[in-house]
């Protein structure tokens, strides 16, 4: 399992990135390359070309300026899941930070690697949507900004182009609301087979539920969430009864199910501590 | 900049790259498509980090980049330059065993030996940014270490008297020893 | 053969000496077969058909070799070596010839400078395929209108049936009857390192040397000197360091004569190492097997009589000299009565070749699917007529009275301890005190369950995955500076045996462990053995060693004796002296003795010959010795997810006398983990269409350290017949786990009606029985 040949490039800096990609055909990124390099073991990835964003330090910073929370697409999973910033205002992103991967991928993967990488069955996708996140995406021809939602398409599916860069998110800083997360695996640092995230409003019954791993990819419906456990099972099936899943019916359904759960304990973690975990 | 020379052989262009792997510099022309644990192992010979899978999986790869385990088989050699390389051998004195290595073999903590380097350079990771982990701790940071011959059993074992000893500064008590063995042999009753 | 014994007191049989091995692996300096860098070799890439089933129509391999790096590229036209097994007149061409057979077999190989140029070629081979329809299951393989995987011959390649006198009559009159089908599905032995072979031709001698990540050497070398055509003293078979094993590595593989040939017709050192897609795709598969099974009881839940009707799928080819599913199926219907007293079976065994990967050897053989009927067996009669677990098996022990005992498929048990091993482990693990809990558990919708099962484990036995070579063999010489060599034919791959032999050898010399330095894995060096497999090398290459230092001991103390002037039986061998007993003034160091026996000949006895070197093969008096042992599992089943947990877990395990009982927990831990993947985790899964679709480790899953509970071992020792009392246990705990597991579900999830027989157990099924009612067979 040895991957095909390609030309290497580390730039100094975004715009020698951009460059790169808009010049260069079947560019790719490589970020923490903890999904990618997998697939270009297998084979299944040849680019052409490789850039190498690692160096690009002013990707790698988390700050806040009083509306939203912006984090550079360079930082790893290990410092999103530890870092003050996101601790406080997105406890449940940083619970499922700590669920990617195992403690040696999460120490090289990055949120821009997993977002592009747009794995249906990934936290971090998911939190993005569930947090109305804004992805960042640059490129030689200018910067635009997308939301989460518009940005996943299906599995492995998303609005970048090739010659962009993902530079950054940006989460509204939420008020009035809280979130928990929470998804089932099969063993601990598999992909989840099927997890949640739940909004709740702090007053009132205004919330919403982000599913991953059901379909293809995060899907965010708004609901008003019953207090009353039972109703909110009836809710939550409902609402997964209307997605696409698995084409494998027992699968599908299997799925579901997993993801009912999962969705039950999140709102149990978004109402009982609001710190999502 | 950098980018590669176009000069190489056709269609393989290498390039040059310094690597500084346990402490020594090496200066090396690499394609750079070659896997960071290939050149570890075959043009640098340190082969005590070893290749399980080359999909991410099995651990038994894992080297220290910049004091952080990652994955050697997910990572290409090139992208090592400017970081800091540490494998099993970086981790082991000149002479005998280090307390992490002495508490494996006091706690019968491997057998077939595959997997134990990636374990040991975890292990070593672990324990320096946490000197006392409690055992779901260790088994969740082992997690990504896959081992198909001891069970973890040993290891987490070997892990947890291993922290004792270095916390203890580096004092083996026999007798805790003893007391892991006979654990193993059912000691405790539940 | 008489031998003094004299009063020997072992130091370190028995111990828990720390291992030998270890300082070398842990410091990163073990040498596997991937670690042998020679200048110069070539590396292969295999291309793999990508087809179940399909006619060969052309193979081109034009632009692969216009790959620059690349050396040659060959095709069965290059190298026309077949694995043929006359028994069933079936050969498997090491590369694919005129038809493919499953996903996965080799088709061609590419030779090139590194293995990224290999593999940059190795795509650009264009094979054109014209398909066939695969056969995919039994029902296929059996069906009148099934295809033919070999054309030339039916599907069902072995059919045995054995009936006992009276069965007819046991079964028809007996007052209840019970039915179940057990499946275990397709599983691997995954060593963590995975296979791979290096040859390389000597110049000068025109010698071979292949290096090889195996467990039998020498049974290595005898088919590489068959298939090569070679004399047998122009090969040497090295086996370097291996990364586990399992009974996968002790096939014989077609990839592996191609290396072989090809380093010898290249003029190059050539080097292949799988990688773990490969592994998965092409390792000796398991188990996928089936077991229609019919139980007669009577009221107290005796069992009287069995019936089994086993269906095994052996894949597209048979292994040389070990078809898988031939020995997945004799393993498991021999054991099938397990510990237990079941005077008549009545056994049909149907093996079929199908488009689906050979299967081969896996630790324990049949043996877990043999254990997980005659424990679901039992528990089925036990549900049926209400009664405990524990009790039907109380009820239908072997009892130590009945020793040795012949069952009903015709083996005959040496002692064990059966019943004593499950009083104990259900002492362990308390289970009055569990079953008061679980019941009020399960009020509170908790659902916990205990699964027992207690195996018997053929050990030590004339025939093996390692072939049938019914000894073992030990030489032993004490070099002129006084330390000691041993080399055997076993073929280790983490079980310590540089450490067990060497506790052995050490105590019966009078010497420090360090002094004793065991060589193994070379034909070069070492006797001509057996290999490892069927754990069979600590009780037949134990007794070897022992044998060959009881012989080198005599030596040295007629030596001593004579020099001492002496009576032989007044001089003993006390750390590192032979003195005459009790005075240790009188004495000479085996330094000094080794030195005489060398280089001072004029002072040794009347015909004794210089040197002390001896060579000694070491038989058992039994065809086999049984282990036993007693699982009990505790999990608990979130019926919320299907996801089960393994709580508790604890083990009584009896294999006779212990060598080291640090390194028999350490087997026992290896082997419940694997246990816990067969009844959980692990399958390989092939689609309606014949492709793998487990091809990655995220796919095929590996019990992980959160996945294995703390477990808790205690020994029972019941010595064989065999020299030292050994008895073989490399398989047990991988026997006995699963259908612990599988039982402990059942128990959890019986107020749902369900009762396991499929392993392994997924959790989506879990949910499917939840929520869809009964499940029970």
């Amino acid at each position: 399992m040895k991957p095909v040949s390609f030309s290497y490039y580390r730039p100094n800096s975004v715009a020698e990135a951009l460059h790169i990609l808009a010049q260069e055909e079947e560019a790719k990124v490589i970020a923490g390359g903890q999904s990618l390099v997998p697939l270009m073991n297998f084979r299944l990835s040849r680019p052409k070309t490789l850039v190498d964003i690692n160096g690009l330090r002013e990707l790698a910073a988390v700050e806040a300026d009083g509306k939203v929370l912006r984090i550079g697409a360079l930082v790893r999973h290990q410092e999103l899941l530890a870092h003050p910033l996101v601790v406080k205002h997105f406890p449940a992103l940083a619970a499922a930070a700590a669920e990617i991967g195992h403690w040696a991928i999460r120490t090289r993967g990055t949120i821009g690697g997993s977002l592009v990488h747009a794995d249906p069955a990934a936290e971090l996708p998911a939190a993005m949507v569930a947090h109305r996140g804004v992805l960042v995406l640059t490129s030689a021809r200018g910067e635009r900004r997308v939301d989460a939602d518009a940005f996943f398409y299906g599995y492995l599916m998303t609005d970048i182009a090739p010659d962009e860069l993902l530079t950054a998110v940006e989460l509204p800083l939420p008020s009035g609301v809280r979130y928990g997360f929470a998804e089932h695996a099969r063993r601990p640092g598999d992909f989840a087979l099927a997890g949640a995230f739940v909004e709740v409003a702090e007053t009132g019954h205004a919330g919403a539920v982000t599913w991953f791993g059901v379909g293809g990819r995060p899907d965010r419906q708004e609901m008003e969430l019953s207090p009353d456990a039972s109703s909110r099972e009836r809710q939550f099936a409902a609402a997964l009864a209307e997605m696409d899943g698995p084409e494998d019916e027992v699968e599908a359904r299997y799925r579901r199910q997993l993801a009912a759960a999962a969705a039950e304990q999140a709102y149990q973690r978004a109402t009982a501590s609001g710190r999502g975990n | 900049m950098q980018s590669v020379s176009e000069s190489a052989v056709a269609g393989r262009p290498k390039t040059s790259v310094t690597l500084v792997v346990n402490g020594q510099r090496h200066t090396l022309e690499v394609e750079p498509r070659w896997l960071l644990s290939d050149v570890l192992r075959h043009q640098l010979g340190l082969t005590g980090t070893h290749v399980g899978c080359e999909q991410g999986v099995c651990g038994s790869c894992t080297v220290l980049v910049d004091g952080q385990p990652q994955r050697s088989c997910l990572m290409f050699a090139v992208q090592a330059e400017g970081h800091e390389i540490t494998t099993v051998e970086g981790l082991t004195p000149e002479q005998g065993l280090s307390p992490l290595q002495a508490a494996f073999e006091r706690h019968h903590a491997l057998q077939c030996g595959f997997c134990t380097p990636g374990m040991i350079v975890t292990a070593e990771a672990l324990l320096r940014e946490n000197p006392n982990p409690d055992e779901e701790t260790i088994r969740e940071v082992l997690s990504g270490n896959l081992c198909r011959c001891t069970g973890y059993q040993s290891i987490v074992a070997a892990v947890q008297d291993a922290a004792r000893v270095l916390r203890e500064g580096g004092a083996v008590d026999t007798e805790v020893a003893a007391q892991g063995q006979n654990e193993a042999a059912g000691g405790e009753q539940a | 053969m008489s031998i003094t014994q004299g009063p020997l007191k072992p130091q370190f049989t028995g111990a828990r000496v720390t291992r030998l091995e270890d300082a070398r692996l842990l410091r990163g300096r073990g040498r596997y077969l991937d670690d042998i860098d020679v200048p110069g070799t070539l590396h292969v890439a295999f291309v793999r058909s990508n087809r179940p089933a399909a006619r060969i129509v052309s193979i081109d391999v034009e632009g692969a070799l216009a790959v620059p790096g690349v050396h040659a590229v060959w095709t069965a036209e290059d190298c026309g070596i077949t694995l043929y097994t006359e028994r069933y007149d079936v050969g498997q061409p090491v590369l694919a010839k005129d038809e493919v057979r499953f996903v996965g077999e080799a088709v061609a190989a590419v030779f090139a400078e590194d293995r990224y140029v290999a593999e940059d070629a190795a795509e650009r081979v264009r094979v054109v395929y014209d398909a066939l329809p695969p056969v995919l299951t039994f029902d296929e393989a059996l069906s009148e209108e099934g295809r033919r995987v070999h054309a030339h011959r039916a599907n069902l390649f072995h059919h045995t049936e054995h009936e006992t006198d009276g069965f007819a009559g046991a079964f028809a009159n007996a007052p209840h009857r019970a039915q179940a089908t057990f499946v275990t599905h397709r599983q691997t032995g995954v060593p963590m390192e995975p296979r791979g072979c290096m040859a390389q031709l000597d110049a000068a001698t025109g010698r071979l040397t292949v290096y090889v990540s195996h467990q039998s050497p020498h049974q290595f070398r005898s088919q590489l000197t068959r298939l090569l055509q070679m004399p047998e003293n122009q090969i040497r078979v090295v086996v370097p360091e291996v990364g586990g094993a399992f009974g996968i590595k002790a096939m014989l593989y077609p990839e592996y004569l191609v290396v072989a040939d090809a380093a010898r017709r290249l003029g190059r050192p050539v080097k292949w190492v799988s990688d773990r897609t490969e592994s998965l795709l092409a390792d000796a598969h398991a188990r996928d097997n089936r077991h229609e099974v019919e139980v007669a009881f009577d009221d107290e839940g005796r069992i009287l009589a069995v019936r089994d009707h086993v269906f095994g799928d052996t894949g597209a080819y048979p292994f040389l000299g070990f078809p898988g599913a031939v020995g997945e199926a004799g393993w498991a219907t021999s054991m099938l009565t397990g510990p237990y007293k079941i005077p008549h079976v009545s056994i049909t065994v149907d093996c079929v070749f199908s488009n689906k990967a050979p299967e081969g050897a896996y630790r324990g053989v049949g043996g877990p699917v043999g254990a997980q009927v005659q424990e679901g067996i039992i528990d089925l009669v036990a549900r049926r007529l209400g009664k405990d677990v524990a009790d039907v098996r109380r009820i239908n022990f072997i009892r130590d009275e009945d020793f040795p005992y012949q069952t009903a498929t015709g083996n005959v048990y040496d002692p064990g301890s059966y019943a004593e091993s499950m009083e104990q482990a259900l002492a362990l693990i308390d289970y009055e005190r569990f079953r008061r809990e679980q019941a009020e558990l399960r009020r509170q919708g908790r659902y916990l369950g205990i699964g027992i099962c207690t195996f018997v484990e053929p050990s030590a036995g004339a025939e093996s995955e390692a072939g049938s070579t019914p000894y073992e063999a030990a030489s032993l010489r004490i070099e002129p500076t006084g330390t000691v060599t041993a080399a055997l034919g076993l073929g280790p791959s983490g079980q310590g045996h540089e450490t067990t032999m060497a506790q052995l050898i050490a105590d019966q010399l009078g010497v420090d462990i360090k002094d004793v330095v065991v060589i193994h894995g070379d034909t070069d060096s070492a006797p001509f053995g057996g290999g490892t497999g069927g754990s069979r090398s600590g009780t037949i290459g134990g007794g070897a060693a022992l044998r060959a230092s009881q012989e080198m001991r005599q030596r040295l103390i007629k030596l001593a004796a004579h020099l001492l002037e002496a009576a032989e039986e007044d001089v003993e061998l006390v750390d590192g002296h032979a003195q005459v007993k009790g005075v240790p003034a009188r004495a000479y160091s085996v330094r000094d003795l080794a030195r005489i026996a060398y280089t001072d000949v004029a002072r040794l006895p009347e015909g004794m010959q210089p040197g002390l070197e001896v060579v000694v093969r070491y038989q058992p008096p039994l065809s086999a010795t049984y282990s036993n042992g007693t699982h009990v599992a505790l999990v608990e089943v979130d019926v919320k997810t299907g996801f089960v947990r393994v709580l508790d877990y604890v083990v009584v395990n009896d294999c006779g006398r212990l060598i080291n009982p640090m390194i028999v927990e350490g087997q026992i831990h290896g082997g419940v983990a694997q246990g816990i993947g067969s009844a959980f985790l692990e399958e390989l899964r092939y689609d309606d269409s014949g492709q793998l679709v487990t091809t990655s480790l995220m796919d095929y899953l590996l019990p992980a350290a959160t996945d294995v509970p703390r477990m808790r071992v205690t020994h029972i020792e019941t010595p064989s017949a065999n020299v030292g009392g050994f008895k073989g246990m490399g398989e047990g705990s991988l026997i006995a786990a699963p259908p612990a597991l599988a039982g402990a579900v059942s128990d959890a999830l019986a107020p749902f009606g369900v009762f396991v027989t499929e392993i392994p157990v997924h959790p989506r099924q879990i949910l499917e029985w939840v929520q869809g009612g009964v499940h029970s067979a």
